[in-house]
């Protein structure tokens, strides 16, 4: 599996498209929803975990019957993971795939 | 052995057989996993999801979430949080960058990224500690299904149901096939569900709260027999009959507790509580049922950092799992790949619900286990408990317990095979090289393990695989794939740190060598140590060795990040789907 072997001519295809706006514009669309995406992720599970730690007042208050904040935060998490996956699901079909689909087609025409 | 005890046991032992079976039939296993992905690429991203999930939902989420969920209340929620969410890491960090680069396993990846022979080594190691370390706890979950349906011994439903993975590897030499690990999934979720709505109902109709500013009360003269040491702490007086040492001494008779003290109670010990009395809990849970229900409320010492380093185990371990990684290759593309994620998340949410429930039920109808410790077993004992002694309640349990008998083989089984790949091309050498020993190797060592490390909580226990995991394959891959600047001795370095670290800490809990305060609770859960070491290791020694970066680093990592289908990835089946 190693590039040892590559012929010239397939090293420049690597390096034009490496070049190419469009690569450029797909890496950074893909690390903007990425990078963000993960900060704002890990930075609301340690919310519930500090809320959890210093405000347990807040978190015991009943909403209905057994229920409390801190339960329907918790069972929340899963929500949100399932959200996350959902808005980059559409962010890649929407965003990534026609970008990409177009760098295809733009490397095939040229280099073969 | 009563009826429980009997249809219990033919119902593991159909499962047990159905195994085997269905392991010969299958396709055997070429060195790569192409043999199955050729199969699951044929089917929908439904199947496949409920493929990917059956294989990833072994003992701890089967019986372990409940007994955390017990014992803890909404704590226990960080591991199946983690789980799941540690899944959408692997999507959105790790999957489709490795696909592209046509590395199957880790160590395949470390060649493509670094073509280091000593790195590949390495990370061979740590695929062999990892797999061992997560079918640890489900061979100790076999022996506790085993021992507390029926009178026999655990060691003995951990020796059967080593032999029976062992078995069907070797007779089947394959990692179960998409169709095999779909329809374990429907059954696990039915094994669950089933007996939900039956309790629910049950409990509906029972007229009883967890709202209580009040421990919880035995609901008939119970009679616990305590497996492992243990401490509790008791918040109501309570007296008891006993037979066994208590806080070093030997009691025969009534004893009474006094309100906000704590005792140890010794293995073998048997303690006899009446109707009504209120439950001793182990020593740092929480006490009362309305402190359960609220978030945090236990009073161990640094729970947060157990928490914090739970979290870091979870959310990064998942992606170094190797049934987990290979399992995403089952996906002919990037939009296949999302959608089966999507659907991946949707089943296990789906799941994890039910074993929720069921601890929460459990609280009510097997509080004893509470004071034995062995609250794993909570979902097990809650049908017999709360229903009577009725064929029903036997029926229940029944498939209750081949649910989690499934859940324990078909998650050994995809890892013993991992092992024993591992195993098999990179350590057996000469004469020694024959499958079969591989997987006899690769099968006995957890089997041992399980017979004479100290049991920890399943949950507890998979999250050690995790933790390993986060702190080697985790930076290896994420560094790996989005850092130009990671070297082979970086690598090593960072991987030899991480899994020093994390392993070591490993063994010290798994054979109960004690230690107080903070380094107590990392021991367990070394990953807010080891995963951060080993990041830092990693870019320290890849900046300090900085002329060792491949000199073609761009172009591979350009086959990691461009479209697929460009001609620039090599798949190693042709893409037929066009």
């Amino acid at each position: 599996m190693s590039l040892a072997g590559e012929r010239p001519a397939e090293i420049t295809q690597y390096q034009q498209v490496q070049a190419s706006p469009e690569f450029i514009q797909l890496k950074r669309k893909l690390r903007n929803f990425i990078f963000p995406m993960s900060v704002a992720f890990l930075l609301w599970y340690l919310a519930y975990v500090l809320l959890a730690t210093y405000a347990p007042a807040f978190m015991s208050t009943k909403v209905f019957g057994n229920i409390n904040v801190g339960l329907i935060i918790g069972l929340s998490q899963f929500v949100t993971t399932f959200l996350i996956t959902t808005l980059y699901v559409r962010y890649a079909n929407r965003q990534l795939d026609p970008l990409s689909e177009h760098l295809r087609r733009q490397i095939e025409e040229a280099g073969l | 052995m009563g009826t429980t005890a009997l249809v219990t046991l033919i119902c593991l032992a159909i499962v047990a057989l159905v195994s085997v079976a269905i392991g010969s039939l299958g396709v055997r296993m070429a060195r790569t996993t192409s043999d199955f992905l050729v199969a699951s690429r044929t089917v929908g991203p439904t199947a496949n999801a409920a493929a990917i999930s059956g294989e990833y939902l072994s003992a701890a989420s089967f019986l372990g979430v409940a007994g955390l969920i017990l014992k803890d209340g909404p704590d226990a929620l960080w591991y199946p949080v983690g789980f799941t969410a540690g899944y959408l890491g692997l999507l959105l960090f790790v999957a489709a960058p490795l696909r592209r680069s046509g590395a199957y396993t880790v160590p395949d990846f470390a060649d493509v990224r670094l073509r280091s022979v000593p790195l590949r080594r390495v990370c061979t190691l740590v695929v062999i500690v990892i797999g061992w370390l997560y079918v640890l706890p489900q061979l100790q979950g076999a022996g506790l299904t085993v021992a507390t349906v029926t009178s026999l011994p655990g060691w003995s439903g951990v020796v059967s149901a080593a032999i029976v993975v062992i078995a069907s590897v070797i007779f089947g030499g394959m990692r179960s096939i998409t169709f095999v690990q779909a329809f374990q999934y429907w059954l696990k979720l039915t094994a669950l569900a089933v007996p939900v709505i039956f309790l629910v109902l049950h409990f509906a109709g029972d007229r009883r709260s967890f709202d209580r500013p009040a421990p919880p009360e035995f609901p008939a003269d119970t009679t616990v027999s305590v497996q492992t040491d243990v401490t509790l702490e008791v918040s109501q007086p309570v007296s008891f009959s006993a037979r066994g040492v208590l806080d070093g001494r030997q009691e025969n008779g009534l004893v009474r507790w006094q309100q906000g003290t704590t005792h140890t109670v010794q293995q073998g010990a048997s303690l006899t509580f009446s109707a009504g009395t209120s439950v001793p809990v182990v020593a740092g849970t929480p006490q009362t049922d309305a402190s359960w229900l609220t978030p945090l409320s236990g009073k161990r010492e640094y729970q947060l950092l157990e928490i914090y380093s739970l979290i870091l185990a979870t959310f990064l371990g998942t992606l170094g799992l190797p049934h987990v990684l290979a399992r995403f290759y089952t996906n002919s593309d990037g939009r296949a790949a999302r959608r089966t994620t999507v659907v991946v998340l949707a089943m296990l949410g789906a799941f994890y619900l039910m074993p929720t429930l069921l601890g929460a039920l459990s609280r009510l109808y097997v509080p004893q286990l509470l004071v034995s410790g062995q609250t794993d077993a909570a979902i097990l004992r809650l049908p017999a408990a709360a229903l009577g002694e009725n064929w029903l309640a036997t029926a229940l349990g029944g498939l209750v317990a081949a649910g989690a008998w499934a859940a324990f083989l078909s998650t050994s089984s995809g890892l013993v095979v991992s092992v024993a790949g591992v195993l098999f091309t990179d350590v057996l050498k000469g004469r020694l090289r024959s499958f079969t020993l591989a997987t006899l190797i690769a099968g006995t060592v957890p089997m041992v393990l399980a017979l004479f490390a100290s049991r920890l909580d399943l949950a507890q226990t998979v999250v050690l695989a995790f933790a390993v995991a986060a702190s080697t394959f985790c930076p290896l891959l994420v560094l790996g794939i989005w850092w130009r600047g990671l070297t082979d001795r970086g690598a090593i370095a960072g991987v030899a740190v991480g899994g020093a670290l994390s392993a070591v800490s490993v063994m010290l809990s798994l054979f109960d060598v004690g230690a107080t305060g903070w380094v107590s609770a990392l021991l367990i859960r070394p990953a807010a140590i080891s995963a951060p070491a080993a990041f830092l290791t990693m870019i320290v020694v890849s900046k300090l060795t900085q002329k060792r970066v491949i000199s073609d680093v761009d172009h591979v990592l350009l086959r990691l990040h461009a479209p697929e289908r460009l001609g620039l990835s090599q798949d190693r089946l042709p893409d037929t789907a066009g």
